[in-house]
């Protein structure tokens, strides 16, 4: 650990509440995506995108070297973005005979994202982005208060 | 005589290290507050203050090659949490604890550092001779 540790740490946790917020944004901005890619000459639909979250540890062994030895457990380095998965839950069907996408039978297949839960997301991604700016200051005012022994 | 070797610098310093230490615990947590099967971690340094002030255990010699006990845990020692569930998810971070363990500690170092720079300002005014 290092005297800048903490800011790493929430910097981290920045970087990734971010991140989904970027991701969040690519949702609601493709709500009615009906081409996002071709397969097999058919156009699919947008799927919803979510972030894979963890810890970011050091690499494992040392971690196990350091409890074996009975020394200080580590505290780890902040959180990572690991993976963008796409939600595979099925596609919303909808009658609209009209719409340039709409099958024999008149209905057409529309993303499966829920904007009501993307606002939720984002809620709780702006809250967490929050939270970490503000131990990111608690840790920036200790360093500076620490310069100031002595004076 | 040591100027600066006495107890109340030795007991301040290892509370500032177990404090620094404590931060990055809680920046940890708060970053890992969504993170899930993230378990939150605490940083204890009572015994190392102990050990500061001299309250250790003294080994009984009966012959001059005997050792001193010496302590196994050198600074703060970090705990993590595994008897919660706060959350579906297997995350236990209880971020509004987090928060407040965080204002906690944010007043214990400024504490810590009013009481450093304190002895400093008895010293210089004695090295100045009261004046």
């Amino acid at each position: 650990m290092t005297i800048f540790g903490g800011f790493n740490t929430s910097s981290s946790a920045l970087t990734t509440q971010r991140l989904r917020m970027d991701v969040i944004s690519s949702n609601m901005a493709n709500a009615e995506t009906t081409r996002a890619q071709q397969v097999n000459g058919e156009w699919v639909p947008y799927r919803r995108k979510m972030v894979v979250v963890e810890p970011n540890q050091k690499t494992p062994f040392s971690s196990y070297l350091h409890t074996a030895m009975g020394q200080k457990g580590e505290i780890g380095s902040g959180v990572k973005a690991s993976a963008i998965v796409e939600d595979q839950n099925p596609f919303k069907l909808v009658y609209d005979p009209s719409h340039p996408d709409a099958n024999v039978e008149g209905y057409v297949q529309l993303p499966n994202v829920d904007p009501l839960r993307e606002m939720v997301d984002l809620t709780t991604a702006t809250r967490s982005y929050e939270a970490n700016v503000t131990t990111l200051n608690a840790t920036k005012n200790m360093l500076m208060k620490a310069l100031e022994i002595g004076r | 005589m040591n100027l600066f070797s006495n107890s109340t610098f030795n007991v301040l310093e290892r509370g500032l290290d177990g404090s620094q230490m404590r931060q990055h615990a809680i920046s940890q947590n708060v970053a890992n507050a969504g993170t899930p099967n993230y378990q939150a971690k605490t940083v204890s340094f009572k015994h190392t203050l102990n050990e500061a002030i001299g309250n250790q255990l003294q080994a009984t010699k009966t012959n001059s090659k005997h050792v001193d006990f010496s302590s196994n845990k050198p600074g703060p020692t970090v705990q993590v949490n595994q008897n919660t569930t706060y959350n579906h998810n297997g995350n236990n971070v209880d971020i509004d604890l987090e928060m407040a363990e965080l204002a906690k500690n944010q007043i214990y170092y400024n504490a810590l550092i009013d009481r450093m720079n304190g002895r400093f300002q008895s010293l210089q005014t004695v090295i100045r001779g009261g004046n």
